[in-house]
């Protein structure tokens, strides 16, 4: 290949500046922004932004509300993992170990919620909350549990809780293919070894499938707890917009209150600080607990 | 008989989350079919009469016709528009050896994992200055940058399975490197191309948090922020009926595209990570 030094210069240029431009100025430039707009009190019109240092840090840690998000925001992350992680490794399991003969209608039909998009299935799933036209009340009262129904989303106690099953129902599909994608990788003969030595599927299941697929499992996590910290607010905002009373209110959700509606962009920002700071902060403490050493056979 | 019996076990759980999954769905396609008064007297069975009056009240009175058109612009201008950005980035990054690029690689890369809701409220103040702010096209700018970091993930892997003596014999023979990218490699990544458009077109049509914040005037409004102005106002009027429409209205294509290319769709998932 002739090339000079030159040219292949302003190839490159060609191929990584417009996008990087553009990177920078709707990714990057934004974030590192969104540190600095923390460190005023700004109403928005740029007349009003005043410098106040770190008030708003001040003003975060006293506010009563910023911890509940935070707990909010754990909850959803634990019951989330706990919810999609058991049943998305059930059925992986189920699908490809079972030999199933209707195992690519369930594989078809289990990923579907995951394309459909978040309002849709915000407003859909208020509809099966409903009080008094929604499928789990009217569920109820079909097999005489009158005495369970409540209004879910309305209630202070209730509220947070009835999130996670649309959370689990839109995730599980996703989770279920990589970990298939994984145990498609694990060779038949562990399986065949493990069957000679006398090992019972259940056996199996513990000694060869989960140890095997651990890598699996373990971006699997990772991926839900950074996805519902970074995003769980959509949910929030669609089916409860943090109510009643504060009860559902995550970090996301508190943010776009405080600076979209509220007008409090300097807090906002702040907000947006602690999210990103704490997701860093349990990505690396996650990484640290789950380094488990190779499985080699 | 005991195997049989475990088989039977194993398979309720599926039976079971499969009725989860599609009931919900079906329900709602049924609703739009029924009268208000038939929603609330009959909330699990079928309408008496099929009729398609919430579809129109939808299409008319809730100017759905106009949010399926803006959300299809969004749809196409922003895949586009990530297309032109990420195919020569990824083709720089996968195959050119120069300084830096194993770092813009994890720039990129890197960005997928922060969230990117602290950026939102200077874009916010960035799109108004530039004319941007409650313009459709100023939202697909924005939705197709978000896109880079997974297209540009996806594009490069598919980007190494091509055959590297290819370009080489295709620059012995005079080929610009512009035409290498163009006439080569563009070409031959076809599949990686359309998975990850149709994976953005995906996200682009579902998106709704964003186009909440950068979107203001009813006239702009994409699909998803349509159906939620429906819901609010039905807490009101009770149209239920023409808010399940509506719903139905914005899942319809994606029902079309998901049985089209389910294949590629749930490998193009697992793949690259979506953001939301």
């Amino acid at each position: 290949m002739v090339q000079s030094k030159k040219q292949k210069y302003l190839f490159l240029a060609f191929c990584l500046v417009p996008t990087m431009i553009m990177f920078s100025i709707f990714t990057l430039y934004p974030l590192f922004n969104g540190l600095y707009y923390s460190l005023f009190s700004w109403s928005g019109s740029s007349s009003a932004a005043e410098f106040t240092g770190l008030s708003n840090y001040v003003k975060l840690f006293n506010d009563s509300i910023i911890p509940r998000t935070i707990f909010h925001d754990y909850f959803l992350v634990v019951t989330k993992v706990f919810g999609i992680m058991i049943l998305a490794t059930f059925f992986a399991v189920a699908l490809t170990q079972l030999r199933i003969k209707e195992a690519p209608f369930y594989r078809i039909v289990f990923f579907f919620p995951n394309i459909m998009s978040v309002v849709v299935i915000g407003i859909l799933w208020s509809f099966i909350y409903n009080p008094s036209l929604g499928l789990i009340n009217s569920g109820l009262e079909l097999v005489g549990l009158d005495s369970w129904t409540r209004p879910w989303l309305g209630s202070e106690d209730w509220a947070l809780p009835s999130l996670v099953l649309p959370s689990v129902w839109a995730g599980i599909g996703l989770f279920m293919l990589m970990l298939m994608g994984g145990i498609s990788n694990v060779s038949k003969s562990y399986y065949e070894a493990a069957e000679i030595d006398g090992a019972t599927e259940w056996q199996q299941f513990w000694k060869v499938t989960l140890p095997l697929i651990w890598p699996q499992i373990k971006i699997s996590i990772l991926y839900i707890v950074i996805t519902t910290l970074n995003g769980s607010f959509i949910i929030v905002q669609v089916m409860t917009g943090g109510g009643p009373n504060n009860s559902t209110h995550v970090m996301g959700s508190y943010l776009y209150q405080q600076a979209f509606q509220q007008y409090n962009f300097g807090y906002g920002a702040t907000i947006g600080v602690m999210i990103l700071i704490l997701s860093l902060i349990t990505v690396l403490i996650m990484q640290f607990f789950m380094r488990r050493e190779k499985v080699e056979y | 008989m005991k195997k049989l019996l475990s088989r039977i076990v194993i398979r309720l759980p599926l039976i079971l989350w499969a009725i989860a999954v599609i009931y919900p769905i079906l329900w709602m396609f049924i609703g739009a079919f029924k009268s208000n008064a038939e929603i609330y007297a009959n909330p699990w069975g079928l309408p008496h009469v099929f009729n398609f009056q919430n579809f129109s009240q939808a299409w008319n009175e809730y100017n759905i016709d106009t949010s399926v058109f803006n959300s299809l612009i969004v749809t196409v201008v922003g895949a586009l528009l990530t297309l032109i950005m990420a195919i020569p980035t990824a083709y720089a990054l996968e195959r050119i050896v120069f300084k830096g690029n194993r770092f813009l690689f994890t720039l990129y890369i890197s960005a997928m994992m922060i969230p990117t809701v602290l950026g939102w409220i200077p874009l916010f103040f960035l799109l108004m200055q530039l004319n941007l702010l409650d313009n459709i096209f100023g939202l697909s700018i924005v939705y197709a940058v978000s896109q880079l970091p997974f297209s540009i993930f996806v594009l490069t892997s598919f980007m190494g399975t091509i055959p590297k003596a290819l370009e080489e014999s295709a620059a012995m023979d005079g080929l610009s490197p512009y035409g290498v990218l163009w006439k080569i490699i563009t070409p031959l990544s076809m599949t990686g191309i359309i998975t990850v458009t149709i994976m953005n077109a995906i996200q682009f049509w579902n998106e709704y948090f964003m186009a909440l914040i950068f979107l203001q005037s009813e006239e702009n409004y994409t699909l998803a922020l349509a159906i939620d102005y429906i819901s609010n106002e039905a807490e009101y009027t009770n149209a239920w009926g023409t808010l399940f429409a509506s719903l139905a209205i914005a899942i319809i294509p994606v029902i079309v595209l998901y049985a089209i290319f389910q294949r590629r769709i749930s490998k193009g998932m697992t793949e690259g990570a979506i953001k939301g």
